[in-house]
């Protein structure tokens, strides 16, 4: 056997991985042992980046370094179920719906899922989300009624060509239950390309969630949360950039940490797929 | 001589796809009987129906018209198949190597889930019967725990096969099963097969190659158009062929057979 | 009366591909052949022994695989391939050299109809009259019949067969000197095959094109080729007249030989090849044919792998012991 080499990819899948762990880990750890609390008001107001305050203070005199780390979790968390809901249940009704040869069920959910996504995303969610009234939990809901259409539309597709493949033929021609049929061969290999979507959209996602937050639709204060601290810092740009930039930085860390990751990931699944 | 005991009878069965204007009628009131111990041929070009016809005697697509019957029993009750529980009884090989296995199993892992999902047996236990199996097959312990894109064609194909034993089948479809791999792999691959007929198993084979069939096979049914042309011994067939088509897909065999073919049309 | 200058002289030609920090793998280790002109040659082989990768070498498609030429010389008509640029490519590849695709992977563009692919195959070649008739003469080059209906489909309207001489049409829009067709017919039912085959047997009759055919079918190739030549694990280990080749020199070849159904016995005994084809680079030591060899010996089994005897246009064979072939 030839000297083993480093798969293609690796490299992306670490460095990508390890950058989000690292954010995520700050955002457990600062929290607990920082210097400061992230909401503790004081006089040192607009100071700019110390060795105090590592990244300045905010107009009510808040460390933004204790700020942007206790906005992790809440941030990332968030996205990550923004998500992970339509993933699941995107992934499900469109399988369903690829494989149901029920024409009239087919052709209602269907132009359910064409008009769904026939709207701007973004924009559907801002609607929402102001009808649903501001919060989290609205932000997570709309993102939900929005996004699982779009997974859908990718799963329907491919659980089409599934559902025609020989080992779905097979396991039928051996008696396996239908369900052992749709969750052990029929949705793995559907949800392999809805989850490769996961990876990007959740870019978008966390990108989403602070543009809500910026637009006032999110958390409530004095709750740290990215979007919501640039609003407040983009109107003191010019006296303290810091206020604003940092939590800028930390979804920028955010996004690219994920991409590098999903372009590691890709190139590996790529070479796998060479013949 | 003895009563051969009846596997599987086709009655005047027939299939259509689609309605009205745009419907096609793929198999036309086609007629056979598989019995126990004789291997049989079903051989025609691409769009004769044997394909539809193979599916139909698996159970995977109701007849329009006719009766298809297991051991005596109909195969279909409405839509579904084998709701008396032959399920088992009869399997299926399909043609295309690429796409006959999940592409997240290995092949010990699809063919043991086979293996515990008919004989009811642990996991372990099922493992152990797989790579038997397996091994049988040709395929060995290290290729067994390959995932699929990692094996050849010829490969695949035996591991679909594996699968298939796993339910003791007492008739095996084969669908193309050697059309899109190599020479020596099909070498194999019919070798296989013909171990498994002296085993016990029935096969029906279904090919457009006769050369294959000829092999194989004691019976022949040569398909155009969804409908049987000729059918007979596989002997009789391959010397002396009545219809023009037969002729014709005899004289297309590449090699030897196909000369031999040839000369005789000169004739 | 033979020429000196052969049409393509493939001479201990390797080819690898880099992979990251100065690894080469080597795909082809020693391809040896030569084609003449009007000669229609068959390369037989299983899945990894390179076949492919020579004719990707002789198109000039490597590259775009991160592949390369890494030993040896591709002579065409004299000239050595290694060493020309793309510029020069251009003036060959579709020109002089055209190449026919395995029919169950490419084909025809999807989006555009015959009439307008063969237009782009004609484009790059000059020629006399209205590209409409030119197109229609080489329909009828390759016996489509019903060409006017033809010209206006598109692909997916068209069978497998049919859509394989549109790609052999477009081949031979430039009336090339050498054919590379490869797998034409896999996964084409037998008798679209022999219509293929019968007509490569056309064209080479009446263009006087050489043909390069490459198969895993030894059976097809032996029907109706000049020559063979057979690859094992990215080495020709026999290469020879079809005629001489009946007798085979190698225990490879024999194997194939054996494995053919065409000469089976129906359920009779039906030889086949031990073990798998060796994974590309996973090449042990001697003669890669040596653990799946009934023939086999002990210094078979160390040293280089066996050298080509005799005279290229010979019978040729690669085992060190092929006097004992057929005395066992």
């Amino acid at each position: 056997m030839s000297k083993k080499v480093r798969a293609e990819g690796t490299f992306g899948i670490i460095i990508g991985a390890a950058m989000m762990l690292a954010l995520l880990l700050a955002g457990l750890l600062i929290p607990w042992f920082g210097k400061y609390g992230a909401n503790e008001i004081s006089a040192d107001q607009l100071m700019s980046p110390s060795r105090d305050h590592f990244f300045g203070t905010d107009m009510l005199g808040r460390d933004v370094f204790a700020r942007v780390f206790d906005a992790v979790f809440v941030d990332i968390g968030t996205a990550f179920t923004g998500v992970l809901i339509p993933l699941a249940v995107g992934t499900i009704i469109g399988t369903l719906l690829g494989i149901s040869r029920n024409r009239r069920v087919n052709s209602f959910i269907g132009s359910l899922i064409d008009g769904i996504n026939a709207f701007p995303f973004l924009i559907f969610v801002i609607a929402l989300v102001a009808f649903l009234g501001a919060g989290l939990g609205s932000i997570i809901l709309a993102l939900s009624l929005v996004n699982w259409a779009r997974y859908a539309r990718i799963a329907r597709t491919r659980a089409v060509v599934v559902n025609q493949q020989g080992y779905v033929e097979a396991a039928r021609t051996l008696g396996y239950k239908p369900s052992r049929i749709l969750f052990r061969h029929i949705i793995p290999n559907v949800s392999s390309e809805t989850r490769a979507y996961a990876l990007s959209d959740f870019i978008i996602v966390i990108i989403a969630v602070a543009a809500l937050s910026f637009l006032g639709l999110g958390v409530n204060p004095p709750q740290a949360e990215w979007g919501a601290m640039i609003k407040d810092g983009a109107n003191i740009i010019t006296l303290a950039w810091w206020a604003a930039v940092f939590p800028g930085l930390a979804i920028c860390w955010a996004g690219i940490s994920v991409a590098v990751f999903s372009e590691g990931l890709t190139k590996r699944i790529g070479e796998g797929n060479q013949q | 001589m003895s009563k051969r005991d009846i596997l599987i009878e086709v009655e005047n069965v027939s299939v259509t796809f689609g309605s009205g204007s745009s419907a096609v009628e793929a198999v036309k009131k086609c007629s056979l009987t598989v019995n126990a111990g004789e291997p049989i041929g079903i051989v025609g070009e691409s769009g004769s129906g044997k394909s539809t016809l193979a599916r139909v005697m698996a159970g995977l697509q109701p007849p329009s018209a006719g009766a298809i019957r297991f051991r005596g029993d109909n195969i279909f009750k409405g839509n579904k198949s084998f709701q008396s529980g032959n399920r088992n009884q009869v399997q299926m090989v399909f043609q295309d190597p690429y796409g006959s296995l999940n592409p997240q199993l290995t092949g010990l892992s699809a063919v043991a889930e086979a293996v515990r999902i008919h004989t009811k047996v642990g996991k372990d236990e099922a493992e152990q019967k797989a790579l038997e199996l397996l091994e049988r097959m040709g395929i060995g312990k290290l290729d067994a725990l390959k995932q699929p894109r990692q094996l050849s064609g010829g490969q695949r194909q035996r591991v679909s096969v594996a699968r298939a034993l796993s339910a003791n089948p007492t008739v095996l479809l084969a669908d193309e099963p050697t059309s899109a791999i190599d020479q020596s792999a099909q070498a194999q691959l019919l070798k296989l097969f013909l171990g498994l007929l002296n085993d016990g198993l029935s096969i029906v084979l279904v090919s457009h190659d006769l050369g294959v069939i000829r092999y194989l096979t004691k019976r022949v049914y040569v398909m155009k158009d969804g409908v049987f042309v000729e059918s007979g011994d596989t002997e009789t067939v391959f010397n002396d062929p009545q219809e023009e088509y037969t002729k014709m897909l005899l004289a297309s065999i590449p090699g030897e057979l196909g000369k031999a073919a040839r000369a005789k049309l000169k004739r | 009366m033979t020429s000196d200058v052969k049409l393509l002289d493939i001479c201990n030609v390797a080819v690898g591909i880099k992979r990251r920090k100065r690894e080469t793998l080597v795909i082809v280790r020693e391809a040896n052949f030569d084609v003449n002109y009007g000669e229609m040659v068959g390369i037989v082989g299983e899945s990894g022994s390179g076949k492919t990768m020579i004719c990707r070498a002789i198109i000039g498609t490597l590259e775009r695989r991160g592949a390369s030429v890494i030993g040896g010389e591709v002579l065409f008509e004299g000239l050595d391939l290694r060493t020309i640029n793309e510029a020069k490519w251009k003036t060959l590849r579709g020109k002089v050299i055209g190449y026919v695709p395995q029919s169950a992977l490419a084909g025809p563009n999807p989006v555009l109809t015959i009439e307008k692919q063969l237009a782009e195959a004609l484009s790059q070649v000059e020629g006399t009259g209205s590209m409409k008739n030119r197109s229609k003469e080489l329909l009828d080059l390759v016996k489509i019949r019903r060409v006017d209906t033809v010209m206006k489909q598109y692909p997916y309207q068209l069978s497998g067969g049919m859509r394989q001489r549109v790609m052999i049409a477009c081949a031979l829009a430039s009336k090339p000197k050498l054919l590379i067709a490869d797998e034409p017919t896999t996964g084409l039912d037998v008798t679209v095959q022999s219509q293929i085959m019968e007509l490569l047997r056309e064209i080479r009759r009446d263009l006087g094109t050489a043909i390069i055919l490459i198969s895993h079918d030894l059976a097809l190739v032996d029907e109706v080729c000049d020559k063979i030549v057979v690859m094992h694990a990215g080495a020709t280990v026999e290469v020879g007249p079809t005629a001489s080749m009946a007798k085979p020199r190698h225990p490879y070849t024999v194997a194939l030989n054996s494995s053919r159904i065409d000469v089976a016995k129906p359920g009779g005994e039906l030889l086949i090849i031990k073990g798998n084809p060796p994974s590309v680079g996973q090449w042990n030591p001697g003669c890669r044919f040596a653990e799946r060899c009934d023939y086999v010996q002990q210094d078979c089994l160390v040293g280089d792998h066996p050298a080509l005897s005799g005279k290229k246009s010979e019978h040729q064979s690669a085992c060190l012991h092929s006097d004992k072939i057929g005395k066992i």
